[in-house]
């Protein structure tokens, strides 16, 4: 029964496309106009972030580094554990337009419990082109953790663009 | 008819599962369109509207950046502003700057310019950008117990796109050559490169169409690429698959092209042989 109610409702849509697809046959003799403006577009959407999952800080300082692939490297002296992750950004646009990507190379993250903490950021990519589906760019970076770092929430906020030129 | 209504059914279930999107960050945007252009007596508006799943605070801004030899944007802070960045602040208005947006809710931003008297011809360019201003990072993460002795971090993205907005003010032109073309490697891979050339006033801007001589599908088309008049030549340098690079080694055709939307006449176009 509902089968047969969804059949109707489809085939009510199916003749709905075909009165439509009629007046716009008959558009050419009619005397109103209708316009619409195609504007060219551009979406980012962020899909992942950089994570450096958690570290247990060492005697000696060193540097926890996630490749714009996601890999980490740990230094030597720390302990790492926890998945990490590149950020990453999709862009869509008009296919085959050139976006560059633009950002901080830097962040300064501050603790909960006190203390700082820096990070380099790579770039995957100093331009995007769009292809048909988009495009994307990641972010990786470099943690530089000192000796016996101040346990804590470490927290910070990077900007990144899109720009079109 | 009933294969047709077969068909239909089946088109409207893959719309259903498109309309499933996967869980986004707040803060996602649409900006359209992607470059404004002005002559200095008319406004215009710029769509933004929130694509992610939640709502969201964009803030709208106006930044100076300029074109380096690769073809980079370098952000300027304002007060490192010259006479002609500083004007260009000055002659356009807009508003909101800041808005609030539920999911999917577009928002018109209103462009104005006003070019002061006595105005030296030329172009005037400001760079808007729109970002989401970011909630309140969580300083600690409730979904993870408290590691002793370890630290946690989360690192939250401001991101954002920026259009040009470009003012011309008086009778400008402006010309550009393509210069020698090659394949580099760069630290991300193979990429198709050459210089462009610019002279004039004011910038140039369209499509590069590059294209072997007696094949119709062009190897590579790169549209948007500008060159700004605060430079003379810059390099453009494209990003290409490997098997690409390899193919586009030998005679090639280069075209630079307008904008589709102004005619799409030609800047200027050379045969190259890609080293």
């Amino acid at each position: 029964m509902r089968n047969i109610a969804l059949k109707r409702a489809l085939m009510g849509a199916a003749i709905a496309a075909l009165a439509m697809n009629a007046s716009a046959a008959n558009a050419a003799s009619a005397t109103g106009t209708a316009k619409a403006k195609i504007l060219r577009q551009i979406t980012l959407t962020n899909t992942s972030d950089l994570q450096y999952a958690t570290v247990i800080s060492g005697a000696t300082a060193s540097t926890v580094a996630v490749s714009t692939a996601g890999a980490a490297t740990c230094g030597a002296g720390l302990t790492c554990t926890g998945t990490t992750t590149a950020a990453n950004f999709n862009i869509a646009g008009t296919s085959g337009a050139v976006v560059l990507v633009g950002g901080d190379s830097s962040v300064t993250l501050n603790g909960s419990l006190g203390g700082t903490m820096t990070s380099s950021l790579t770039y995957s990519a100093t331009n995007v082109t769009l292809s048909a589906t988009g495009g994307s760019f990641q972010v990786g970076g470099t943690l530089s953790v000192g000796a016996n770092q101040t346990a804590g929430d470490y927290s910070g906020t990077f900007n990144v663009t899109a720009n079109y030129q | 008819m009933l294969r047709f209504l077969k068909g239909f059914g089946l088109f409207s279930a893959v719309v259903l599962g498109a309309a499933a999107v996967p869980v986004q960050a707040a803060g996602d945007l649409l900006v359209a369109p992607t470059r404004v252009v002005l002559d200095g007596s008319r406004g215009t508006e710029v769509v933004l509207n929130n694509i992610g799943s939640e709502p969201a605070t964009y803030r709208i801004s106006l930044e100076i950046k300029r074109m380096t030899a690769l073809g980079g944007l370098d952000e300027i802070d304002e007060g490192d502003a010259n006479d002609a960045e500083k004007a260009a602040l000055n002659m356009i208005s807009f508003s909101p700057r800041r808005v609030t947006l539920p999911p999917n809710q577009p928002q018109v931003i209103r462009v104005g310019v006003r070019v002061p008297e006595g105005t030296a011809p030329g172009e005037y360019r400001a760079h808007m950008l729109f970002r989401a201003v970011p909630d309140a990072a969580p300083a600690a993460d409730p979904a993870k117990p408290a590691t002793s002795g370890g630290v946690s971090i989360a690192l939250t993205p401001i991101y954002g796109i920026t259009i040009p907005v470009i003012v011309r003010v008086g009778d400008l032109g402006a010309e550009a050559s393509i210069g020698e073309a090659r394949v580099v490697d760069t630290v991300d891979g193979p990429a198709f490169a050459f210089d462009l050339t610019r002279t004039g006033n004011r910038s140039v801007y369209g499509d590069i169409e590059v294209t072997r001589p007696g094949v119709a599908e062009p190897l590579l088309l790169a549209r948007g690429i500008a060159v700004y008049p605060e430079v003379g030549q810059r390099q453009v340098q494209l990003r290409v698959p490997a098997e690409l690079a390899a193919k586009l080694k030998g005679p090639v055709r280069i075209r630079y092209t307008e904008d589709r939307e102004v005619g799409g006449g030609a800047i200027d176009e050379a045969d190259r042989v890609v080293k």
